[in-house]
């Protein structure tokens, strides 16, 4: 009978960088919550911190290479968090500052190409509107970055969707 | 066109005077392109360079790439054949026509000769027949603006124009001169796009720039095709982006999804990050990634009715009856996985692994 040798992971892969931050943080949620917690807010809370875990996490894994996963740290960031506020608004401006020179750029671009009126971007009016609000940072990108930014955005996401099934198939009974 | 036209008319003087010629120069297939130059000018006057303009370029592809190309270069000159014509035939332009032939076949032989080159290089073919193709009709309008005072046709000017356009841009082409669209995969194997003016079309460089933009986004639009399942089938890009836009809502809400389900499954168990994480790399590696995905879009198909709104009622639902909601989004989640771990021969393993690992917890 043969032995079942577990194939080696690539550490540096997509994959095992979310999984490894996503686990961190999940265990850190889990060590906060308070013993009982089946009463119905407390889920739809912790079901929020773990999105924006998940979510979080995901975007730290592209690192910022990705307009979209720098749009999502930033909203991230920028989200009302009551206790945080003291240092979400320093790194508010900075990124703030960091943006808007970003989407100066981008809007720049944007410009230029949007004035060329070929029949692509007639065709794509609506749905090109619809990706934008899908894809986080979407809204300041002409359309071949937009399909860009979708391509890698799509390919995370189903990273994102296959570690957390893995995981939630673990702990499900 | 003007091309057939002159076709049409040589039938009457192909018979008679050629027939000498043709005995004598068979072996070279040359002389077929030779005879209509000769003779199509018989019939039109005006039109008469235009078609002799037009007839080089496909005569000239079928030249280099026929077998006898090399004859072309190894026969000791073209010229003399050119000289027998001369003599046979009547026309009204006679000494413009025959230089313009052999300069024709003098360069006809160049293009030979560069075809020789270029087969050495390591090009696709589709770029070698188009730069191929390049190099025999840039030098034809070269003489053309050297003809430039005999013929004052639009049409001719015209081409001289487009051969300045095509200067301006890149050097390699990529479209071939019949017209017939490359596949966009050529953009993509260039670092940037080499755009070249088809007949007929505007060739101004904002329009070259528009249709490189176009190019491009028609590469990124069959790259996210591969990307999105079923996509491929579908025709028309408006409906790609719908279903590219369906996918992406699909993903997202998943997320959600294994977010909730996360919430309500954690209180019970203690968490191992150790075990976990031997867990998540065992099986991480043994499942097939398409596969895990496309099950589970057909629980969202049966959900969800509207796009939109969906969202907002999940977190509705979730907040006054979490225990229904996580119940049912559990069911939809166990029996697509079970069933997709039997269809998946790899994900077998996975989930002995992770029953192996439940069992020792």
């Amino acid at each position: 009978m043969n032995k079942y040798n577990p194939p080696r992971m690539n550490p540096s892969s997509l994959r095992s960088r979310f999984a490894t931050r996503f686990l961190r943080t999940l265990s850190k949620i889990n060590a906060q919550k308070p013993t009982s917690s089946s009463s119905p807010t407390e889920i739809f809370r912790r079901y929020r911190r773990i999105k924006a875990a998940a979510d979080k996490s995901m975007a730290y894994s592209v690192r910022s290479r990705r307009t979209w996963s720098r749009a999502m740290l930033w909203k991230l960031r920028t989200r009302p968090c009551g206790r945080r506020s003291v240092k979400t608004s320093t790194i508010i401006k900075s990124r703030e500052a960091r943006k808007t020179r970003h989407e100066k750029q981008n809007k720049n671009t944007t410009t230029t190409t949007t004035t060329t009126t070929g029949e692509d971007g007639v065709v794509f009016g609506v749905e090109a509107d619809e990706l934008r609000e899908l894809v986080p940072g979407g809204e300041a990108m002409d359309l071949y970055n937009l399909l860009d930014e979708t391509a890698h955005y799509i390919k995370c996401l189903t990273t994102q969707v296959q570690v957390m099934k893995k995981i939630a198939d673990f702990y499900s009974p | 066109m003007e091309l057939n036209a002159g076709t049409a008319g040589t039938g009457s003087h192909k018979t008679a005077s050629e027939r000498d010629e043709v005995a004598a120069l068979e072996s070279l297939q040359f002389t077929d392109e030779i005879r209509r130059l000769m003779s199509a000018p018989a019939t039109d006057n005006a039109s008469s360079f235009t078609a002799l303009l037009e007839l080089p370029a496909p005569q000239a592809v079928q030249l280099i790439h026929s077998p006898d190309s090399a004859k072309l270069i190894a026969a000791p000159a073209p010229a003399p054949n050119v000289d027998e014509f001369k003599g046979s035939f009547n026309f009204p332009f006679n000494s413009g026509l025959i230089e313009r032939a052999t300069r024709f076949s003098l360069f006809a032989g160049d293009g030979s000769i560069n075809d020789n080159n270029k087969s050495n290089s390591p090009e696709p073919t589709s770029y070698n027949s188009s730069a191929n193709l390049q190099k025999p009709v840039k030098s034809e309008p070269a003489e053309t603006e050297s003809y430039q005072p005999l013929v004052s046709d639009p049409t001719v000017e015209n081409r001289s124009t487009k051969r300045k356009d095509r200067e301006k841009v890149k050097g390699s082409t990529k479209k071939s001169k019949t017209g017939a669209k490359d596949s966009s995969d050529d953009a993509e194997k260039l670092p940037y796009v080499h755009v070249r003016a088809r007949r007929g079309q505007a060739t101004d460089s904002h329009s070259l720039a528009e249709r490189a933009r176009r190019e491009k986004i028609n590469a990124r639009m069959k790259l996210l095709q591969e990307l999105v399942p079923g996509c491929s089938k579908i025709s028309g890009t408006a409906l790609v982006l719908d279903e590219i836009i369906n996918h992406v809502q699909s993903l997202q809400r998943q997320v959600e999804f294994l977010s909730m389900r996360l919430a309500a499954v954690n209180p019970r168990i203690d968490f191992n990050l150790d075990s976990v994480f031997t867990a998540e790399s065992g099986s991480l590696m043994d499942s097939n990634f398409s596969g895990m995905v496309m099950p589970m879009m057909l629980p969202e198909v049966q959900l969800n009715g509207n796009r939109q709104q969906y969202p907002q009622q999940l977190h509705f639902d979730a907040f006054q009856q979490p225990v229904w909601g996580t119940e049912e989004v559990c069911n939809n989640y166990i029996t697509p996985e079970n069933s997709l771990l039997s269809y998946d021969s790899s994900g077998n393993s996975a989930s002995l692994h992770s029953n192996q690992l439940k069992m020792e917890l």
